[in-house]
């Protein structure tokens, strides 16, 4: 018996692989040797890292054909930039193929990372997208393991991955957050969240709140044996529904979540655990139409479902109706400003609790009634300013609610639904991903109110260590970072720009033009796959937005045994 | 952010590439190939400017007591000298026991 216990948190990404890997089974990926690098990093001034920040290896665990994906913590706060992105999308969309083809392989992920790289943004947006298509995929065929050691955690848009996994372990060490505790400082101030209190951060996001409310789902010592045996017992299992799937069992608890109450550590577990028992329920503020904000989401989903009423009732903030678009119906969904938000911190339009898990309602409720039939077209029509930066978000699992929408939307599209994200706003990180990000096709208003990024200016300067003109001056080198459109544009997601369109006030004329288009996409979409590839693929992706990625896919193909 | 590169006299061979480090702060990534060159060449690429000489010092020390014909790639994170002393130290030892990966 080995008394030992080697701490699995304590190793770097590649030693956590071979610690877990039955001895003499690791084969690496892409290994530092071969250098595929960021190329974005230098021209910033960056020390780049031969492996970019991820390791990628097949082997063995108890035998079994397992992908270990592990994320270097240490080396740019495990920022997802393109090439660490496309390491993990690649591997995973690689086990797809096996597994459908009768090759069992586990995937397990050690997550161990601050969500995005800021230094390559949109990249890292990108990335995480098709990571969390992969997810969704893979988990038809296997369990999608994922592990929490701790040092850094699991934040940002790979918290929402994170929330995909099928079963989650986490070490006491572990942190688990849509919002690290400085973003959610800077954005909301010191009241909302205090980043240097560390007990208050341990009783928010941290490995036995969150397996004690049961948003992950093992608690392990930080020992190598311990969470391998984890990670065993979890492939054995027969699986159930993932948590992301589980929409109507947890949008009832957040419907009955007073947000203006004060929330302990251990009054959140309660109400949890009892399901909301005993909760008040809250009815939704009338809202009458002299006090809604201007919104270009509420202006678009207006135009283009012919000012129906909304099926939402209960949820002001989050459009949805079912209209004409060519011969058949689609669903049209917005999210908008809600002055009367029960949730202080979801006043401008931001995705909040409420906001990700009515977003999957309402997905999963046009796939169900379409079952056996024609899966309608759903349109998501974008203008987030953001994700909503809370304590009582973060307690209640924002990110969980993201994942669901993630999952919802991707669903969608791998189960036949043409999926569409129409960007007539702001397209910003976490809300982007939840809202719009999984559709087959992205289209974009082209006007300079429309803007794709991972993080506001102010708290990407702070977590970044630059001031906002240091910020600036990367975006001209690296358009990944910059917030207009057209660099966006440039990066080969955008299967098409729409001009001469007043986004504000459209005209009659102006809103049937779009609505042309969308009936366009619809028919492309019919003829493509259900896939993401077509990001990959286009013009602009090919001519250099999305070179890295691509390389990267390549080599993984040529590695993978 | 600069890229430094150095030449010392060195016969010894190894027969393993090592890697061994990670660009965390204040530490440092290390790639070390054998080569066919009675050389060790070094190129590092640094965050912190201007120790040219300290770099210089602290691998001429080292391959005076081990001269081992290497290409070496450093990506630094302002690693102190001991530290990168010990991280070449390490690559040399991985080099010497362990297959390669």
């Amino acid at each position: 018996m080995n008394l030992l216990k080697l701490s699995l948190a304590e190793l770097n990404a590649r030693e956590r692989v071979q610690a877990l890997l039955d001895e003499g089974t690791f084969h690496e990926l892409l290994d530092p040797f071969q250098r595929v690098k960021s190329p974005h990093l230098e021209p910033q001034g960056i020390i780049p890292q031969n492996d970019d920040g991820v390791v990628i290896a097949q082997g063995e665990i108890d035998g079994k054909r397992t992908l270990v994906i592990s994320i270097e913590g240490a080396f740019q706060g495990g920022g997802i930039g393109e090439v660490s992105g496309s390491k993990i999308a690649g591997a995973l969309e690689l086990a797809i193929k096996d597994n459908q083809e009768g090759r069992t392989i586990y995937p397990v992920i050690l997550f161990d990372t601050g969500g995005v790289r800021l230094q390559e943004a949109n990249y890292g947006l990108m990335s995480i997208a098709e990571i969390g298509s992969a997810i969704v995929e893979l988990r038809d065929s296997v369990p999608v393991i994922g592990v929490i050691p701790g040092k850094v955690g699991c934040f940002g848009g790979m918290s929402i991955t994170a929330g995909l996994c099928s079963k989650l372990i986490m070490t006491r060490e572990g942190r688990l957050g849509l919002n690290g505790p400085e973003v959610i400082e800077q954005e909301a101030g010191l009241e909302e969240f205090d980043s240097t209190d560390r007990p208050l951060i341990w009783g928010t996001i941290g490995g036995e709140q969150r397996v004690a409310t049961g948003f992950a789902d093992m608690m392990a010592d930080d020992d190598v044996e311990i969470i391998k045996d984890g990670i065993v017992s979890f492939m054995q299992r027969a699986e159930g529904k993932p948590r992301s799937a589980q929409v109507e069992k947890y949008l009832s608890l957040i419907k009955g979540v007073d947000p203006t109450a004060e929330w302990s550590p251990a009054s959140a577990r309660d109400f949890i655990n009892q399901q909301g028992s005993g909760s008040p329920s809250f009815e939704p503020a009338p809202s009458s139409s002299e006090e809604e904000k201007p919104s270009r989401g509420r202006t678009w989903f207006q135009a283009l479902t012919d000012n129906q009423p909304s099926l939402s009732e209960d949820v002001p903030s989050v459009l949805c109706a079912d209209a004409k678009l060519g011969n058949e119906t689609a669903r049209f969904l917005s999210i908008v400003p809600d002055v009367h938000h029960r949730f202080p911190r979801v006043l401008h339009g931001e995705v909040g609790l409420l906001e990700g898990w009515s977003i999957a309602r309402y997905v999963r409720e046009s796939m169900e009634a379409d079952q056996g039939g024609t899966p309608r077209p759903i349109v998501a029509i974008i203008d987030v300013p953001s994700q909503a930066y809370g304590h009582k978000e973060e307690l209640f699992a924002i990110h969980q609610a993201c994942a669901a929408a993630v999952n919802a939307y991707a669903s969608a599209r791998l189960n036949g639904h043409p999926v569409i994200a129409l960007i007539v706003g702001n397209a910003i990180s976490g809300a982007f991903l939840s809202h719009g990000f999984q559709a087959n096709r992205i289209l974009a208003l082209d006007d300079v109110g429309v803007n794709v990024h991972a993080m506001s200016k102010q708290s990407a300067a702070r977590v970044t260590r630059r001031t906002i003109e240091e910020l600036e001056e990367a975006t001209k080198k690296v358009p990944a970072m910059a917030y207009d459109i057209h660099s966006f544009n440039s990066l080969g997601a955008l299967s098409s720009l729409i001009s001469g369109i007043d986004a504000d006030s459209p005209s009659q004329e102006e809103v049937e033009a779009v609505r042309k288009k969308l009936e366009e996409t619809v028919e492309d979409i019919r003829e493509g796959g259900p896939d993401l590839k077509n990001r990959l693929i286009s013009e602009n992706a090919v001519n250099g937005g999305r070179k890295a990625s691509i390389k990267v896919r390549k080599k993984l193909a040529e590695q993978w045994k | 952010m600069e890229t430094l590169h150095f030449e010392y006299d060195a016969k010894e061979e190894c027969h393993k590439r090592a890697h061994v480090g990670v660009v965390a702060s204040g530490d440092l990534e290390v790639l070390l190939e054998p080569s066919s060159d009675q050389k060790a060449s070094v190129t590092i690429r640094t965050g912190s400017e201007g120790f040219g000489d300290t770099w210089d010092k602290v691998l001429e020390r080292f391959f005076a007591s081990h001269p081992v014909a290497a290409n070496i790639e450093i990506n630094d994170f302002g690693a102190t000298p001991g530290v990168v002393s010990i991280r070449l130290a390490q690559a040399l030892e991985v080099s010497r026991n362990h297959e390669p990966a």
